[in-house]
């Protein structure tokens, strides 16, 4: 099969940098999350590797064949866009079977590929349709079975699933996943959604203003996000930042954090815990009572420290002995939850 | 292939535009018959400019334009905020009429108007003209004036009457002005429709009475000098900059 | 809808429908009347119903040579402005952007608002022999042609697709234009070239558009008189030249009439065939 790599690559659009020299590789046959807010680069690095975007410099390997300067329709790649692109004027059966049709496959063969695709996107007997007469949901199955019916050598998924909605999209991921399992074809996809990013993805890299900023399996990026953009991007972080000193961090209001050797930590929600007689443990704040926010299984604490604001989630039955809001109250979080970042973002 | 693609429109442009500005430039040329060198001169103005006929067909060209234009535009506005603000059964149908007027060809229209006026005992002449005129303009205006307001929004409207409006204010402070763009776009367009017309005028028109294209018409058919291009390059720039005056006002969806 | 805004929406309505209705749609009407008269019904004339002006129409071939003559006039100009217009609307549509984009789509747009009939004598003015055209090709060229294409169907044709390919080139870059680019891309994507891409996705999305765009040539040509005249000389004798010869030379109105709504049935009959594609366009 085939792993995908992208060596320097850079792309400048007048004086704005949407690529700054990325190299990145993309296993053979994993699926690969690319995250980052809007304008980070993230769709032109994919749209590069498909062939859209020319780049400035840098090299893109297919396997071992550089393809910078292969053609879109020489790149042997699927791609499925976010807003599907099914075209028109053409059936479901006619859609999944452009891309054989272009490479001369004949046509009981031919056939039988488009119902085997049909058939693992769940769309057996819908061949006869128009996509116009099909659910979002229908269109995005299709629009998956087109792109890996030629089984291309890198699958390219733009935000397939932000057009949507949520409860059509929690099923859509584990569609994705078993169709990806399935055909076992590198996947590379672009999403801004961190939670469909660590759902999907064996990997994920994480753009920034163009750069590439970490790369990882999701739960080491996610349990050691190193710098405070990742921290905030990847799931929720409070960042708590001070002055390093012998013994540990010292933070603005004199608490010292032992065993800290970074200019700041970020400590998730959910690793918080609160006490209102002080804690026995170095790994604590106090803090005030701001605001209790209710949404279903958990519960979340809005507290303020120093004028920042924090924020603890917990199961809603662990948080039913609350003081009055504006109390003061004490959060303590075990050391190892402590997650050391080089800079305060 | 950017290059090629350049180079195919600019000979598209060439095939719209040169015979154009050869009649433009052998208006200035002293010969009569073409010949070259080129030999500047404006001897076919001047002699234009002295042609009684000429200038009576001009200045009746002229003001049957502004008298169409005027009274297509005013109709037209009219029906078309009808046809925006309100939905009532047939409402595709009078928008479906719409479309002979432009689409059958004019030839038809002209013949079977000049019919039809003798019947009514209207005849021919200048009021026969300009009932055509108007008739002909009004679908472009009504089409014109319907796709600006295509992009205003309703709320605006709902918003103004729930502040107490009545229906004619609403329409004075903030449809019409909305519409304006349109509506002038209209009348330009009405005048073009009007001002350039050839076949209808040209079945309507009374003899020794006619038009600016009709008496070009006739001309031409007698044989054409240097002073049919001079008065044709003339049209073709008051056509052409009208136009490009219209378009700059007929952005539709635009914010101007 | 109340009563009270019925009656203004029909107030606001009224003028104009009614003034399309006695300059167009009336005269249309007695169009067909006046085609089975024996005589027009002005001053002391006697008249009487007959059909013998359809039977004269249908009986006499020459009227069904002209006939088809102009036809295939309108066949060939569309033809030419298809073929030279596409690529024109592709370009536009698909490889310029931003202001060269408007400048241009201008430029090609605008002669279709001016003046058709000076647009037609400025190419007399071109083709005529001893004209522009010839000199400038012996100008260039070592040997001597003669070029007089004055007078000449090619004339005509030349003629009539200067004046109507702004018009396929507006109705071709508006349908070219609604494609959603990512098909392409998609297309693309798929390993397909663009000549398929053309053929298989481009052609039958954007065919509404052309459908509509010829048929808007189409059927004026057909019509057309003027340019034949002016253009072909004695090589310029049309349906249309023959409908006008009725009215303003032969003065037999009953006879032109009949011609006129036969023109008008034909066109008719195009235009509903054709309507699918014009409904499909205009949204």
């Amino acid at each position: 099969m085939t792993e995908v790599r992208v060596e320097g690559l850079t792309k400048a659009y007048g004086p704005a940098k949407a690529l700054d020299e990325v190299t990145l590789t993309f296993p053979d046959g994993g699926f690969f999350g690319l995250l980052g807010p809007s304008g980070s680069g993230k769709t032109t690095l994919l749209r590069a590797i498909a062939g859209f975007v020319t780049p400035d410099t840098g090299r893109i390997w297919l396997g071992d064949q550089a393809v910078e300067r292969v053609p879109v329709e020489d790149r042997e790649i699927g791609m499925v866009f976010q807003s599907y692109a099914l075209f028109p004027n053409m059936t479901v059966a006619e859609n999944v079977a452009f891309g054989l049709e272009v490479r001369r496959i004949p046509g009981p063969d031919r056939t039988r590929r488009v119902v085997e695709a049909l058939d693992l996107v769940q769309l057996g007997g819908y061949g006869g349709r128009k996509p116009s007469e099909l659910s979002g949901g229908q269109r995005q199955r299709v629009a998956m079975a087109r792109a890996i019916v030629t089984r291309p050598r890198v699958l390219l998924l733009d935000e397939p699933l932000s057009a949507l909605d949520r409860a059509l999209r929690v099923d859509m991921q584990i569609e994705l996943k078993r169709i990806q399992r399935e055909v076992g074809i590198t996947t590379i996809f672009v999403t801004h959604d961190q939670e469909e990013a660590l759902t999907l993805s064996d990997r994920i890299g994480i753009l920034r203003d163009g750069r590439l900023v970490r790369e990882g399996t999701p739960r080491a990026v996610y349990d050691d996000p190193q710098d405070a953009f990742t921290a905030r991007f990847l799931g929720e972080a409070n960042v708590l930042t001070g002055l390093p000193e012998a013994g540990g961090l010292r933070l603005a209001d004199g608490t010292l954090l032992p065993g800290v050797t970074t200019p700041a930590i970020a400590l998730r929600p959910e690793a918080l815990a609160f006490a209102v007689p002080p804690p026995d443990t170095p790994h604590r704040l106090q803090a005030r009572l701001a605001q209790r926010i209710f949404s279903g299984a958990t519960g979340t604490l809005v507290l303020d420290w120093q004028g920042q604001r924090l924020k603890l989630t917990a199961s809603e039955r662990d948080l039913l002995d609350l003081p009055a809001e504006g109390s003061p109250l004490w959060l303590h979080w075990p050391a190892a939850a402590a997650l050391a970042l080089r800079d305060a973002g | 292939m950017i290059v090629v693609a350049r180079a195919y429109l600019g000979l598209i442009l060439v095939f719209l535009y040169a015979p154009i500005i050869v009649m433009g430039v052998m208006s200035l040329n002293a010969s009569e018959f073409y010949a070259l060198p080129f030999d500047f001169s404006t001897e076919w103005y001047e002699r234009l400019f002295a042609n009684e006929e000429v200038l009576a067909a001009s200045w009746r060209s002229v003001w049957i334009a502004l008298v169409v234009a005027t009274v297509a535009t005013t109709l037209g506005t009219m029906a078309s905020l009808a046809l925006w603000r309100h939905d009532f059964p047939g409402k595709r149908i009078l928008q479906a009429l719409l479309f002979p007027p432009i689409a059958v060809p004019w030839l038809i229209i002209g013949t079977a108007m000049l019919v039809f006026f003798f019947g009514i005992g209207l005849g021919r002449g200048t009021p026969a003209v300009v009932l055509g005129h108007v008739a002909l303009a009004l679908p472009y205006v009504i089409i014109t004036v319907t796709a600006r307001m295509q992009s205003f929004d309703r709320a605006l409207d709902e918003a103004a009457r729930s502040l107490g409006a009545r229906s004619w204010t609403v329409a004075r402070k903030v449809i019409l002005p909305y519409a304006s763009p349109g509506i002038i776009a209209g009348w330009l367009f009405a005048f073009a429709v009007s001002f350039d017309q050839f076949v209808v005028s040209y079945f309507l028109a009374e003899p020794g009475d006619s038009t600016l294209p009709v008496l070009i018409y006739t001309a031409i058919r007698k044989g054409f000098t240097p002073e049919i291009n001079a008065i044709a390059t003339i049209i073709i720039a008051v056509s052409m900059t009208l136009m490009i005056v219209a378009a700059r006002f007929a952005r539709f969806g635009g914010t101007r | 809808m109340t009563r009270a805004e019925r009656i203004r929406a029909l107030g606001l309505l009224a003028p104009a429908y009614l003034w399309l209705t006695v300059a167009v749609f009336l005269p249309l009407s007695a169009m067909a009347f006046f085609s089975l008269l024996t005589e027009v019904p002005f001053g002391e004339r006697e008249w009487s119903f007959t059909i013998a002006n359809y039977t004269e129409v249908f009986g006499n071939p020459v009227y069904a040579t002209l006939l088809w003559k102009s036809l295939k006039l309108g066949f060939w100009v569309t033809f030419w402005c298809l073929v030279l217009g596409f690529p024109c609307a592709w370009i536009l549509a698909r490889m310029l952007k931003g202001r060269s984009r408007e400048v241009l789509f201008l430029l090609v747009i605008l002669p279709f608002w001016s003046n058709a009939l000076v647009r037609i004598f400025s190419w007399a003015i071109v083709l005529r022999g001893n004209g522009v055209l010839d000199r400038a090709v012996n100008a260039v060229l070592p040997w001597d042609v003669n070029i007089n294409l004055m007078f000449s169907e090619p004339a005509i044709i030349i003629g009539l697709v200067h004046s109507y390919l702004p018009y396929v080139i507006l109705t071709t870059y508006l349908s070219l234009q609604a494609i959603d680019e990512t098909l392409i891309e998609a297309a693309r994507s798929l390993g397909a070239r663009w000549p398929r891409i053309l053929w298989r996705l481009v052609l039958p999305l954007a065919l509404p558009g052309l459908i509509a765009g010829a048929v808007l040539v189409f059927v004026p040509v057909v019509g057309s008189f003027m340019e034949p005249r002016l253009l072909g000389g004695r090589f310029g004798t049309t349906y249309g030249t023959l409908i006008e010869d009725q009215f303003v030379a032969v003065f037999n109105w009953p006879l032109g009439a009949a011609l006129s709504f036969i023109l008008l049935a034909v066109v008719l009959v195009i235009l509903a065939a054709a309507s699918p594609a014009l409904r499909k366009a205009a949204t």
